[in-house]
């Protein structure tokens, strides 16, 4: 499975030296990784029991492409989540990315401008939730929430007068479906790229390592003289940007944007985060980990769908994966700890 | 005492003896002793770290005694918890407040057992029962209604006593009770204990002030170093002996010389008339280049917030601070720590203030100057790991830097925590408490540390609750007493016994009486 490649290849650059290195190589190797591994494997393997279809190629191509969007929209629930924060927002953040991009490019301008648009819509709204988590100090829970809420008026309000385009623009439908490689759809390559972008964020800048030593300890990041502030509403904006370009990428993928398009992101990227070993309340996880989160969420999903279980039993079994796991994760921590 | 012929007849209400408190290593108290007897106000007196707070502690019922034997009314006792206690009669009020803020008085008085009716709280005789005990402690004035988080400090106090007494205590406990007390309202309270001795009860008062000791106190217990050093008739000891009781240990020679400062220099840092909330009532001070000046006082006289204030993480703050002439103002440490002032500070609580525990050895050193080790957008790591190196071998860290800080003693914490400011070059440093709960050899390194960074024109401000430190370490001493620095002591009148009297403000005292 391709998903283990990265978690193994992984190293972290600050590990320079000998014995330092292959230590922190160790200790980067964290359960979580190793037990959602295991688990996208087991999933592949019961299923292909069920039905040889599900080792094809084409159908694991299939699901990385669908993974894509989780993928990206979970990058930005992680930045926010290792700051010890959480963005409420998404549903409605990436509606909005997608329903002002499609409509804007769309009528007026070329349709290279949706993804600027969309990107600048998200960070527009990402800065509005960071305002309000850093400087008015609300609970970003809270606020987040409301943000969403006024954001769904919006853009009810946005749609209703005049039905704006919503037909997806050729480039972003190519950018979702087209092949720049053979047999890969660009999808993938477009949440690569993000992946790789997310991972030199973290791993290789100030700005990074300034993210997790919020999310460590917000109080000795700052009085490190640390911009604690400006860290946080760049995060949000960040998040707010990848929730849009996921939701532009989806209406290249399903062929239009719609409301409501957005619902169903939410939980599966929290969860993606979370089973990728990413610490709920901060400080603590890997992009690499939420790639592998994603892909298992995603397989999940797709496993319980072809096997056509009631949508009842899907939901159970989707959500008892989901905290036996983290159950899993709570005690190999404590036992490292 | 008259009283005291009743007391012959019946065993005293509490009696401790060869009370030992051990935290694993530490001995925070080695020989506890104390008699306590109805109708009495038994002061209790010592320096910060005397083994006061946890006598207190076990009397009330809070931690068990490692060793040692309690007896209530004669007979052995062993509290199971505060509540246990309290069901006994004995009550305490905290220093810190035990009320929450956003209860109403009367919930907040009649917590543990509101009066109820068909088993639902009766609001009713919830009041009128706040009511009788605020009357009690003379403060009709406070509206049970009213939510505890819009009294002023002193009145939140007044009702922590009155809560107190509604539990009918045999022997009342007062901890510091009065430091956040207004006068009028610290008389309304000292009425209140000579009633209550009248009627019988035994109470215990922990107070540094000395002339409120004076007016109360029928017997007093002096502790020192985690053991109790004498109990005596109120007035059968001067207050100089009391000074010389409550210190009772020799110097060490731990501390590097001082050398002379030049004359001269002009000030780093000076501020004028400094003052936040109620905490700082108009600090004005200067510090040389290469100078270190200790503050000094009882815990918690404001001179934390004096240094939080300097590094920009108070809000609200008047007056003026002066960096080399220049007036400066800082909104956050980002702005203190920037050039040209380049100020540090090393805050009190290494664990959730200096170091991000989790994270490795070499991400704290490198935290608080993350952005001179860049190569482009990215961390140069070659360079930040060169300037770790440098810092682990000059504050002869013991780490693997790779590894988590949470991995190392106590006192490698503390010099990671110190050494991640080394790296951004201070002008002026701000210590607060920098040597608590840390070995002795590390101490020392720390102290001979603190004179090289003077050596090199820095200036240094420690803010210690350890006297030694104070007369070893510093060139001037600034005695902090509610807000204000009362004296200012330089050279050889750096002495325990004028740290002391200043910090109890002793002198201040005998002023007062004489005018």
């Amino acid at each position: 499975m391709s998903g283990a490649g990265p978690g193994l290849a992984m190293r972290p650059p600050g590990g320079a030296g000998g014995a330092g290195a292959a230590r922190s190589m160790l200790r980067r190797l964290d359960p979580p990784l190793l037990v959602a591994s295991a688990c996208i494997v087991a999933i592949l393997l019961g299923g292909s029991l069920y039905n040889s279809l599900f080792l094809s190629p084409h159908y694991l191509v299939q699901q990385l492409q669908v993974a894509s969007f989780l993928g990206i929209v979970a990058a930005g629930a992680m930045l926010v989540i290792l700051l010890g924060h959480i963005d409420l927002s998404v549903p409605w953040t990436l509606t909005a990315g997608a329903m002002l991009a499609t409509g804007l490019a769309g009528s007026s301008l070329g349709g290279l401008a949706a993804i600027p648009i969309a990107v600048a819509v998200g960070a527009a709204i990402g800065l509005v939730n960071g305002l309000g988590v850093a400087f008015l100090r609300i609970p970003s829970m809270i606020f987040t929430l409301g943000v969403n809420a006024v954001l769904q008026g919006l853009m009810v309000l946005y749609t209703g007068g005049s039905a704006p385009p919503s037909s997806a623009v050729p480039v972003v439908r190519w950018l979702a479906g087209g092949r720049v490689l053979p047999g890969i759809p660009n999808a993938i390559l477009v949440w690569a790229l993000v992946g790789v972008f997310m991972i030199l964020l973290l791993r290789a800048t100030p700005f990074g390592r300034t993210v997790y030593a919020i999310g460590n300890r917000e109080r000795a990041a700052y009085l490190s003289g640390m911009p604690v502030k400006r860290v946080v509403c760049l995060s949000f904006m960040l998040a707010g940007s990848a929730s849009a370009l996921a939701g532009l990428l989806l209406t290249g993928y399903a062929g239009k944007a719609f409301q409501g398009m957005g619902d169903t992101y939410l939980l599966p990227a929290i969860a993606a985060v979370v089973l990728g070993g990413t610490s709920i309340v901060g400080g603590r996880g890997s992009y690499a980990g939420t790639i592998i989160g994603t892909i298992l969420i995603v397989l999940l999903q797709s496993m319980l769908a072809v096997m056509q279980m009631p949508d009842a039993g899907r939901q159970i079994i989707y959500g008892v994966v989901i905290f036996s796991m983290l159950l899993l994760y709570g005690r190999s921590r404590s036992g490292q700890a | 005492m008259s009283e005291a012929a009743a007391g012959d007849q019946l065993p005293p209400l509490l009696t401790l003896s060869g009370i030992v408190k051990r935290y694993g290593q530490t001995v925070a108290l080695a020989d506890g002793a104390l008699r306590c007897e109805a109708g009495t106000i038994h002061a209790v007196m010592g320096e910060n770290g005397a083994g006061k707070s946890t006598l207190i502690k076990i009397i009330s019922g809070v931690v068990s005694p490692t060793e040692g034997e309690m007896r209530l009314d004669g007979r052995p006792v062993r509290f199971k918890g505060p509540g246990d206690a309290q069901a006994q009669g004995i009550v305490c009020v905290f220093q810190e407040l035990s009320l929450l803020p956003d209860l109403s008085v009367a919930d907040n008085i009649c917590i543990t057992a509101p009066p109820r009716r068909f088993g639902l709280i009766d609001r009713a005789a919830q009041i009128a029962q706040a009511r009788r005990l605020l009357a009690l402690v003379g403060c009709e004035a406070i509206d049970p209604r009213e939510r505890v988080r819009d009294l002023p400090l002193s009145r939140r106090q007044m009702v922590e006593i009155a809560k107190a007494l509604g539990r009918k205590p045999r022997l009342l406990i007062l901890d510091e009770a009065t430091s956040a007390l207004t006068a009028d309202d610290v008389a309304r309270v000292v009425t209140l204990l000579k009633r209550l001795r009248r009627e019988g009860m035994a109470i215990l008062y922990i107070s540094h002030r000395m002339h409120e000791i004076r007016e109360l106190a029928d017997r007093c217990s002096v502790f020192a170093n985690g053991r109790h050093v004498q109990t005596f008739e109120a007035g059968a000891r001067s207050e100089d002996e009391i000074v010389r009781m409550m210190i009772g240990r020799e110097l060490s020679q731990m501390f590097p010389p001082k050398p002379a400062l030049p004359p001269g220099g002009a000030p780093v840092l000076e501020t004028r008339d400094l003052a936040w909330e109620t905490r700082l009532r108009g600090i004005s001070l200067s510090v040389a280049p290469g100078e270190i000046l200790g503050l000094g006082g009882l815990d918690g006289q404001g001179q934390r917030e004096f240094l939080l204030a300097l590094f920009g993480c108070l809000s609200g703050v008047t007056g003026e601070i002066r960096i080399d002439g220049v007036p400066s103002e800082f909104a956050s440490p980002r702005q203190a720590m920037g050039e040209p002032q380049r100020l540090a500070l090393i805050p009190e609580d290494r664990k959730t203030e200096g170091l991000m525990l989790p994270m490795t050895v070499a991400e704290n050193i490198t935290a608080a100057t993350l952005s001179r080790w860049r190569r482009g957008p990215l961390l140069n790591n070659a360079a930040e790991r060169e300037a770790v190196d440098e810092i682990v071998r000059r504050m002869q860290i013991k780490a693997v830097v790779d590894l988590p800080v949470s991995t190392l003693s106590g006192g490698n914490q503390q010099k990671v925590a110190i050494g991640k400011w080394l790296l951004a070059g201070p002008r002026v440093m701000l210590l607060c408490d920098p040597t608590r709960g840390i070995d002795v050899g590390t101490k020392q390194e720390i102290y001979r540390l603190l004179r090289e960074l003077a050596a090199a024109g820095t200036a240094i401000l420690l803010y210690t609750t350890d006297y030694d430190e104070l007369i070893g370490v510093c060139d001037r001493v600034a005695i902090f007493y509610a807000g204000r620095i009362t004296r200012l002591l330089t050279g050889d009148g750096i002495t325990e016994a004028a740290i002391i009297a200043g910090a109890l403000d002793i002198g201040a005292d005998q002023k007062e009486q004489a005018a």
